[in-house]
């Protein structure tokens, strides 16, 4: 029992208070930071070495829903007109909203439906289905409910049974062989309902976009409430995303 | 013995291997595994209309040799005699070739698929095992888990409480790695190689760099190899602190759970300090570090393990001194040596069940070259084993650590890549924090990938969860299934 406490007192408070304002390490690569203005004419270096196609030129764009964060562009860039920041707040609610340009500093989702906001707002209760996932998105959400980012405390828990839940999380590529789980998981999720993709596979397949093994049909039936990109996304993504979202000030 | 002995990371010329009839490549295989080999792979190199060229991978750790031969199939002769009914360790590998080629292992004693769920094998659609009798119940779980976890089946043949057989089915996490990697450019590749399981990035993406820089003649320096050392040791430290949260929520000591919580993070934020992800992505590519640490960021990382390192001693001492803890972690889930030995385990699990397997110190690579690391061994063989064995090598390796940053080498993280060789081959074998991940790659007449074959350490180990929940409890698989903590992705590639 006195090592109980002991322990606990050795715990410290890690919790991450300010959700907001946390600063993330120096070379987190979160929000990037374009400048087209210092693209030289002709040049494709970033665009040559992307590894999923993220980058589109004419101006300077970026896809967050496709990029991995890797950071090849920036390495590459002869002019450094890319950078990535530590910001990160980059979740959005349309899939438009995540190509980005220019020196715009971060991406606030727009606000959820009132009716979503009057029944969730206050409880989010959550089914997360892994499809494909390579278990980096799996670990940073559980890291989500930790004792460091603690996401309980706002009232958004992860559930076990899609009955109990208000949602489902994807994670990865969406698989063939997880495409009948998906469908069933989801319909099994009392109305309404919603869906979050959690990191660059489950936005767009990401790098494994064109693999004959993966089946996206699953999404292209059912609208998005939520795209969370990173590979994997910081859990403080996740976390301002969904307060954001919510409409939750805190 | 017929075959072509190489070390570890040693390129050669793929016509250098051996190709032997059938009859010869039977006895040739039988051969290597009597004298003590242990299966690293057995897949297709090759395969044409008319015929398929089989390789067999064989590591023998007591002289560090790698041996390496093969032999061709067509389809009107697609038969061998299994080694599985003699030597277990083949078993899952004759299943996956059979799966991939049609190639049939003949005597072998239970074909069953390995990613492919609806399967001819032989002639005959697979069904699973099934038990029959008064009160025997059958329970299905999955794919999908009551956590935030990767999908997976697993079917459990109980009478009562007591489970008999647990078969475990998988395949859901397929996103065809290996054949994505042949047409990939060279930065598409690293980074389906981080992706090939997200919590052993950087255990994939060295045997990736390591085989690419082998092949292309490419030294790296010394600063360079410790700094890909550091980090792989830091990802076994927060992979392992993260298994014994998990096992200490398992049992319900939610204290434990929460420190051991707490400690990873500053670990994985460790890592994030080197290379900006928590979890190592960018970090290694072929020819060096994508970063080079700066001098605040390695004692930011100090001011961090330092915390891990105070108090991570503290709170082993609690939970591993804690009668109902132990209650739980005793006894449970059993692999004894001589079956963890047959079936080829490898990691820290086979090392809990008393097996001497670390690819570090018999197979060295890279900074383990010069720095050995003491290969630590477990007899009990049991949930408690395997969690004693993760917080001991997190000690081991905490140390490590301290060792090299008081002497870190100086110099460039990047060199200068050469082309990579034409018609060679490697065999790239690293000790993730599961065990021994192995990449074996062959390049064609261009110098173009030709087949990449990656195996994860789970390959091996999820047939040692189905023997450890024999006769155990059903109740207590989420803490075996923990006390392995192997991956889906990593398997079904
Ligand atoms: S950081 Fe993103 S946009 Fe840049 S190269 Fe990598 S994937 Fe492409
Ligand atoms: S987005 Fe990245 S971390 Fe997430 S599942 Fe895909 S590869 Fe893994």
């Amino acid at each position: 029992m006195i090592e109980s406490i002991q322990l606990r007192i050795m715990q410290g408070d890690p919790i991450v208070h300010d959700v907001h304002h946390a600063t993330l390490p120096p070379l987190f690569r979160g929000m990037p930071e374009l400048h087209p203005e210092k693209c030289p004419d002709g040049c494709k270096e970033c665009v040559n070495i992307c590894p999923t196609g993220a980058l589109q030129l004419h101006p300077l764009r970026i896809d967050l829903g496709l990029c991995v964060f890797c950071p090849a562009c920036e390495r590459s860039c002869p002019e450094k007109a890319i950078h990535f920041t530590r910001e990160y707040h980059i979740s959005c609610s349309s899939r438009n909203q995540l190509i980005v340009g220019g020196t715009q500093s971060s991406i606030t989702p727009e606000i959820a439906s009132k009716k979503i906001r009057d029944y969730f707002g206050k409880s989010l209760k959550l089914r997360q289905i892994s499809a494909g996932g390579c278990n980096g998105c799996e670990l940073e959400i559980n890291a989500t409910s930790n004792v460091n980012f603690d996401m309980g405390r706002f009232g958004i828990e992860f559930v076990a049974s899609p009955r109990h839940a208000d949602g489902v999380v994807i994670t990865g590529p969406l698989t063939k062989t997880m495409a009948q789980a998906t469908e069933l998981c989801f319909d099994a999720v009392p109305a309404p309902k919603v869906i979050i993709l959690v990191g660059t596979c489950a936005i767009s397949g990401g790098i494994f976009k064109g693999s004959p093994e993966i089946d996206r049909t699953f999404l292209g039936s059912h609208s998005i409430d939520l795209y969370i990109p990173g590979c994997p996304p910081h859990p403080l993504t996740f976390l301002t995303g969904i307060l954001d979202w919510l409409d939750r000030k805190v | 013995m017929t075959s072509l002995s190489v070390q570890n990371q040693q390129p050669f010329p793929i016509d250098d291997i051996p190709i032997l009839s059938v009859k010869e490549f039977e006895n040739s295989v039988r051969e290597e595994l009597l004298a003590q080999a242990r299966m690293i792979g057995l897949f297709g190199l090759e395969t044409t209309e008319s015929a398929t060229t089989v390789v067999a991978v064989l590591g023998h750790s007591s002289t560090s040799a790698i041996h390496l031969l093969g032999t061709t199939f067509t389809p009107a002769n697609n038969r061998y005699r299994s080694f599985a009914d003699v030597d277990p360790q083949t078993h899952y590998f004759e299943c996956e070739l059979a799966e991939n080629h049609q190639i049939i292992p003949e005597g072998h004693p239970w074909l069953r698929p390995v990613r492919k769920q609806t399967i001819i094998l032989a002639n005959q659609p697979y069904s699973m095992y099934k038990m029959e009798g008064e009160e025997i119940h059958e329970v299905a779980v999955g794919p999908i888990h009551a956590g935030v976890i990767e999908p997976g089946h697993f079917r459990f043949q109980c009478h009562g409480e007591l489970v008999y057989h647990l078969e475990i089915i998988l395949g859901y996490q397929h996103r065809g790695i290996e054949k994505l990697l042949l047409n990939a450019s060279p930065s598409q590749q690293s980074i389906i190689c981080e992706s090939i399981t997200g919590d052993t990035v950087i255990g994939h993406s060295m045997a990736y760099a390591l085989a690419v820089e082998a092949l292309s003649n490419t030294s790296v320096s010394l600063r360079t190899q410790v700094f890909r050392s550091l980090a792989e040791e830091l990802e076994r430290i927060a992979m392992h602190l993260a298994g014994l949260g998990g096992i200490a929520n398992d049992v319900g000591y939610a204290i434990g759970s929460a420190s051991y919580g707490r400690l990873r993070t500053l670990a994985i934020n460790s890592t994030a300090l080197l290379c900006g992800s928590r979890f190592g992505r960018g970090f290694i590519v072929p020819g060096g570090l994508q970063f080079d640490p700066t001098d605040e960021a390695i004692e930011a990382l100090k001011v961090n393990l330092h915390v891990v390192q105070h108090d991570v001693l503290v709170i082993n001492e609690v939970m591993f001194g804690s009668t109902s803890v132990l209650g739980r972690l005793d006894h449970t889930g059993t692999v004894e040596k001589e079956w963890a030995q047959s079936i080829g385990m490898v990691g820290p699990a086979a090392r809990a069940s008393g097996l001497d397997v670390d690819t570090r110190s018999q197979f060295p690579y890279g900074a383990y070259k010069y720095i050995h690391l003491p290969l630590i061994t477990l007899s009990s063989c049991d949930v408690f084993a395997r969690a004693r064995m993760r917080s001991l090598e997190i000690d081991e390796s905490l140390r490590f650590i301290f060792d090299q940053l008081e002497n870190l080498p100086s110099g460039s993280v990047q060199s200068e890549m050469n082309a990579i060789r034409a018609n060679s081959g490697v065999v790239s074998l690293i000790e993730g924090w599961r065990g021994e991940i192995a990449h074996c790659a062959f390049t064609d007449s261009k110098g173009i990938w030709k087949r990449y074959r990656i195996k994860d350490p789970s390959f091996h180990n999820w047939y040692g969860l189905s023997l450890a929940l024999r006769s155990e409890a059903i109740s207590d698989f989420p803490l075996c299934n923990k006390s392995f903590d192997l991956s889906y992705s990593g398997h079904d590639l």
